[in-house]
């Protein structure tokens, strides 16, 4: 085994792929403002910081090292059950009738209902002036 | 906190049953002393119980189910009574990771998200343990959403590893004891499932549930010296598991001893109508066979897991474990899995992704942490999510959702999920060249202080830690981590076997025979145990085959 | 299944310009002012649109509308898309609801048989192709009643693509001709619905009701080759006389079973299509149309006057009766579709792939499916004819009006009269009296058996034709009584006595001989007049038939 083990050796440090590497931050032109503003509406989650851009930036730039990889004519794959059969469930009622272990864990329960704020959403929170630099992206803070 | 040292070095899988501690036996031989009535049940129970309160500051344990355990155990002892065991698993102890949904206990997935969420339904695995009569200890600490590689960011506090109070490490480090509050240079447990493993690894239960993602049940049993199994993809029902990523997650079994994880596996196997993604093939429960002969036996070693990050430590002992194989008449060939350098990549598009998708049902209206805001229904969500989870899960979420937007699809998550098709090719062909099962590394070294690990981000971290243990959740399939040799700090090592899909059983019949040819050694740790202490000196063990 | 062959298609055509011609040209006044006399007018202004076509001002321009569908059918099951609870319209809060509907972390979608088999029965119905493999994906978005944060819809492969729906359009009045249009049907995919969100303003809050959360719906995609409200209207109703025969779903749309959403746009033809805005949630089959033509009418004033139309949604306010901008909020959406990673790929088979020792219940045979197809509408519209030698456009009204057939089928068991009557009878005295008085069939006060009774003692000659008329309305105002019982009360009865009804005639013509010197100077409706005479002073007892015979025998003498 050992002279397995140096030939492998040799072979990982001359010009075999490393596992991982330190990334490079490329910084600056994917993240736009405007694409942070458009990812914390859609996820409703605030960047809240620089570095948490800077983590996306490096996240993305990581990211880019797929397309070192071929992969012409090659199918994407879902799920490693791709050529299994989807269980289908008989048209039976057997769950359901259960109001109160679904509420149980509600904070706020009116009558039998879950409650939610009146509308959708506010304009306010979602000025397009406010900028990233500041600490807080969301009014919410304000409140 | 008084301490009594005894020193004691048993055999936790074999034989010299007299003087071994009950806590200190193998599923099998303890189920088979609670049949024969030489403890029962609640006594077993309260041992834990005991343990687990003495063990306390490993935090292992987000909640301990003191009060169900008992009555379990009560009601477990009726059924020995009467003769009506309901098989090995009745009276046995077990801890669940706090990711799987217990009915009526608390599941927090150590979020703050959770801190308080009871759900009403259990885990199907959770009910499958309870049917067999297995006792619920509590559910044990993890990194916040399984998201982590060494259960240090969870909302209540970092799992300790119950190495770094362990006689064989402190030996190394040369220290003078001290209490183990005051250590400042404890080691990670390795994660997610870091608290099922400490809580295994510190004979607080018999058995613990972890899941694992990327290696969450595999990367901490090694760290814990414990044995981590990672069942095939579609084996085992993933309903009421909080999902990390659906298409890579399974239910992780830590025990002491392979056969230990063969027992529960028979348990927990088999399709789930309430789990699409079960195979409904039927599952036979089985026996592990005892290997003698491992001539027709074909072992790889994939060389691009040779990487310059692995520690000389962990390639010796993979070295000498392929030796081992060989010298004892298996085949032992070198093989390619060309895509490996991918794999950590490819995973974090993917994981990411799912994880945004995962997490977007955390909005605080039916259930979970609600923030105080009422203007609106967007800036409540956004308020409770901003409240309720930690920084690793927000930025993950953004990653997920970065690359999911229109514009991004095709070119990153179609183009991980293409790469991904190509790493599970490489295994394919591998095992279709006549390779039975792959020996690997499942660390890059033996678990750090976490003063260390703490420098890098969660992320960074999680793509060190992952890389030999994830492209088998890409691939869905089996894998277990046997823990090895201890290293010259005096910490476990462990190695993993891979195995082709729905290859569990006999991956585990290969893991039991290498397991029986390494002994390794059980845990000394300096804690109050009433039945470590009647033990003398001269039951040491001989040395270790695999020790450096 | 007979495929409806396309007539009338270069009438239809200019038709359908001048549909839009004849209904959007008049004028761009204040859009709610005039709106209602608009849409009052709309019918009349359809049916006198292939005369109005001749009436086009030289020197405007022409516009055309593009109206494509997405119409959501809720599927008629026990139990939802994914879980095992109820399906039910009505049932108190939050009642009906698992683990997963509430999207409790850890629970998993099981998907639900006969909601793939209601898609595939559709999808056959509706000449589309089966997708042997489809796929579930995953659309995310925030709202209170969706508790996962997302749908899970098949948008990248769904269950059944490339179909068509033949559809009947009215050209002129209720039932005079009937063009056969076809709108070609993108696709059929399998989806949750959502829960319902009740708005409490004196509260400030919203409450979530989940009941309906996680029910299967169908969503039927109608590419844009409609070019009005009321070719939508008929699409929709013909999708729901399909989707109610073949009991996929109930398909009512008052119940909400049946939403509709219109993306529209306008141009000028010959140029590229226009900017289109989407209408949600048209919801009442009335008011669908006159949303459609509304949005329509609205887009060629914005443009007209210079404005531009922006891609936006839109809902239709019923009191104002007009589309209001639902844009609430800024930027874009992006659903950011990701593969549902819970449900593997759905598979169906044919007979020649189902695999051998299969378990039933765990395949799906889409030949089988196939062959015990229940009777589509076109199919019975097709029996109609052949069996009563019916009009297209009888057996159109006949299916569209909720109910007809049924009353039809039940009248034409009891009577003895001919087909050719009883059609007439049901189609113009009674549907028309039924619209005056804005009933539904179901609450007609004249049964079945009651007009059957009544056609049986016109065809036997009991009374005549303008009598059944009159027993017709007494019966209408009294549901209580039978046709013989008011025949008798009113003393309609056909006179019996020849002698008396000779009298009659011959008093007649002595009483009106300037129609009689009309009459010999050939006017030919003057015999009518004659007959109208007798017929009232007889007090509509007497048969015109037997009339005009024993008047031509006593002028030519």
């Amino acid at each position: 085994m050992w002279a397995r083990v140096a030939r492998l050796g040799r072979w990982a440090l001359v010009g075999g792929h490393r596992a991982f590497a330190t990334e490079v931050c490329r910084g600056g032109g994917r993240v736009t403002a405007e694409v942070i503003a458009h990812l914390e509406r859609l996820a409703l989650v605030d960047f809240g910081s620089r570095e948490a851009v800077a983590r996306l930036e490096k996240a993305i730039a990581f990211a880019e090292r797929l397309h070192a990889v071929d992969t012409e004519r090659v199918e994407p794959l879902e799920s490693v059950l791709e050529d299994r059969c989807l269980y289908l469930r008989p048209d039976n009622v057997v769950e359901g009738n259960c109001v109160e272990e679904i509420l149980q864990n509600s904070h706020r329960v009116v009558e039998e209902y879950f409650v939610a704020p009146p509308g959708m959403c506010c304009a306010k929170y979602f000025n397009s002036e406010l900028r990233p630099e500041e600490e807080s992206w969301w009014c919410v803070k304000a409140l | 906190m008084t301490f009594l040292f005894s020193f004691f070095s048993l055999d936790h899988c074999g034989s010299r049953l007299g003087t071994k501690t009950m806590l200190g036996r193998s599923l099998r031989e303890v189920s088979a002393a609670l049949k024969q009535g030489q403890i029962t049940p609640t006594e077993l129970c309260q041992k834990c119980l005991s343990l687990i309160k003495k063990t306390k500051f490993l935090n292992a344990y987000i909640t301990v189910s003191e009060e169900v355990a008992l009555k379990q155990a009560e009601e477990s002892e009726r059924r020995y009574k009467k003769g009506h065991s309901l098989g090995n698993l009745d009276g046995i102890p077990v801890a669940i990771k706090d990711n799987f949904s217990t009915s009526g206990i608390k599941t927090t997935c150590a979020s703050n998200m959770l801190k308080d969420y009871i759900p009403p339904y259990n885990a199907t695995v959770v009910q499958k343990l309870l049917d067999q009569g297995a006792i619920l200890m509590g559910k044990t600490n993890l990194d916040e959403f399984a998201m982590g590689s060494g259960s240090t960011d969870g909302a209540f506090g970092p799992v300790k590893n119950p190495w770094s109070y362990s006689k064989q490490h402190k030996a190394k480090r040369k220290e003078k004891p001290h209490a183990e509050s005051e250590d400042p240079d404890w080691l990670i447990a390795g994660g997610s499932s870091g608290g099922s493993a400490a809580a295994v690894s510190a004979f607080t239960c018999f058995a613990a549930l972890g899941s694992d993602t990327g290696g969450s049940t595999r990367n901490p049993a090694a760290h814990c010296g414990v044995v981590g199994f990672k069942p095939s993809y579609g084996l085992v029902s993933r309903h009421g598991l909080i999902p990390l990523v659906n298409s890579m997650d399974v239910p992780g079994i830590l025990t002491r001893c392979v056969d230990d994880a063969a027992i529960v596996l028979g348990v927990l196997a088999g399709h789930d109508p309430k789990d699409s993604t079960t195979v409904q093939d039927p599952f036979k429960p089985f026996t592990l066979p005892t290997l003698t002969d491992v001539s027709k036996l074909r072992v790889g070693i994939p060389k691009e897991y040779l990487v310059p990050e692995l520690s000389r430590e962990v390639q010796s002992l993979w070295s000498k474990a392929a030796d081992l194989f060989e010298s004892e008449g298996a085949k032992v060939i070198e093989v390619s899995l060309p895509h490996t350098s991918y794999s950590i990549v490819c995973y974090h598009v993917l994981c990411t992704a799912e994880v945004a998708s995962n997490m977007a049902r955390f909005d605080g209206l039916e259930y979970g942490h609600r923030c105080n805001i009422d203007l609106s229904t967007e800036a409540m969500y956004a308020a409770t999510r901003r409240e309720g989870f930690n920084d690793v899960v927000r930025g993950r979420i953004l990653s997920g959702n970065y690359f999911l937007l229109k514009e991004n699809y095709e070119n990153y998550f179609v183009k991980a999920q293409k790469v991904r098709r190509l790493i599970a090719n490489d295994f394919v062909n591998v095992f279709n060249s006549g390779v039975d099962v792959l020996l690997t590394p499942t660390t890059l070294g033996e678990a750090v202080p976490y003063k260390e690990f703490i420098k890098e981000d969660n992320r960074t971290r999680s793509a060190q830690d992952d890389i030999f243990t994830q492209a088998a959740n890409m691939a869905g399939l089996p894998a277990v981590s046997v823990p090895v040799a201890l290293s010259n700090q005096g910490l476990p090592v462990g190695l993993q076997l891979i195995g082709p899909a729905f290859s569990d059983q006999q991956l585990l019949t290969v893991a039991r025979w290498f397991e029986k040819q390494i002994h390794f050694p059980v845990i000394q740790l300096q804690e109050i145990m009433d039945d470590f202490s009647s033990v003398s000196e001269n039951e040491k063990l001989p040395s270790i085959s695999l020790k450096q | 299944m007979a495929a409806l062959m396309l007539r009338f298609c270069c009438a239809g055509r200019r038709w359908t310009l001048s549909c839009v011609d004849g209904a959007f040209r008049q004028g761009r006044g204040p859009l709610t002012g005039s709106m209602s006399s608009r849409i009052r007018g709309q019918r009349s202004v359809a049916q006198h649109s292939f005369t109005t076509a001749q009436k086009l001002k030289k020197g405007e321009r022409e516009w055309a509308a593009v109206v494509g569908l997405e119409i959501h059918a809720q599927i008629s099951s026990n139990s939802k898309l994914f879980s095992g609870s109820q399906v039910h319209f009505a049932a108190p809060p939050n009642s009906l609801v698992s683990f997963f509907d509430a999207s409790l972390p850890g629970t998993l979608p099981v998907l639900n048989r006969r909601c793939v088999e209601a898609a595939v029965m559709t999808g056959l119905a509706l000449n589309c192709h089966i997708n042997k493999k489809s796929l579930f994906d995953r659309k995310h978005y925030f709202y209170a009643d969706l508790p996962a944060g997302y749908q899970i819809t098949q948008q990248r492969l769904p269950i059944a693509v490339n179909g068509s729906l033949a559809y009947g359009v009215c050209i002129r009045s209720q039932h005079s001709q009937v063009a056969n249009k076809t709108v070609r049907i993108k696709q059929i995919q399998l989806e949750q619905d959502s829960g319902k969100s009740l708005h409490d303003d004196l509260r400030a809050q919203t409450l979530i009701d989940l009941n309906r959360a996680g029910v299967g719906l169908l969503e039927v995609v109608l590419e844009p080759d409609m070019s009005c409200g009321e070719e939508a209207a008929m699409a929709v109703r013909e999708l729901q006389l399909i989707l109610q025969a073949l009991g996929t779903s109930q398909a009512n749309m008052a119940e909400g079973q049946l939403r509709v959403d219109a993306n529209i746009s306008v141009h000028h033809p010959g140029e590229p299509w226009g900017i289109r805005t989407e209408v949600k949630n048209l919801n009442s089959a009335k008011f669908l149309a006159k949303a459609i033509d509304y949005e329509i009418q609205r887009q060629i004033n914005e443009l007209e006057s210079g404005g531009e139309i922006l891609n936006e949604t839109r809902s239709f306010d019923y009191k104002l009766g007009c589309t209001v901008s639902m844009r609430d909020k800024e930027g874009k959406q992006d659903y950011r579709f990701m593969p549902e990673p819970n449900l593997p790929p759905l598979l169906l088979f044919d007979s020649e792939s189902l695999p051998a020792g299969a378990d039933p219940q765990q395949v799906i045979n889409i030949d089988q499916l196939r062959e015990h197809l229940p009777e589509l509408p076109s199919q019975t519209r097709e029996k109609l004819m052949l069996q009563y030698g019916l009009r297209p456009e009888y057996s159109f009204t006949l299916l569209n009006e909720v109910g007809l057939l049924e009353f039809f089928h039940n009248v034409m068991k009891d009577t003895k009269a001919k087909p050719h009557t009883v059609t007439n009878w049901v189609l113009n005295r009674f549907l028309g009296s039924l619209k005056q008085h804005s009933l539904a069939v179901s609450e007609s006060p004249v049964t079945p058996s009651a007009l059957a009774e009544l056609l049986d003692l016109l065809d036997g000659r009991a009374i005549s034709s303008s009598a059944a008329k009159q027993v017709f309305q007494l019966l209408w105002r009294s549901p209580g009584k039978t046709p013989a019982q008011i025949v008798s009360e009113q003393k309609l009865e056909l006179l019996q006595d020849r002698e008396a009804l000779e009298q009659l005639c011959r008093a007649t013509l002595e009483g009106h001989a300037h129609v009689v010197m009309d009459l010999k100077k050939g006017n030919p409706r003057a015999i009518n007049k004659l007959i109208g005479l007798v017929c009232k002073a007889a007090l509509n007892r007497a048969d015109p038939t037997l009339i005009k015979e024993i008047l031509e025998r006593q002028l030519s003498s």
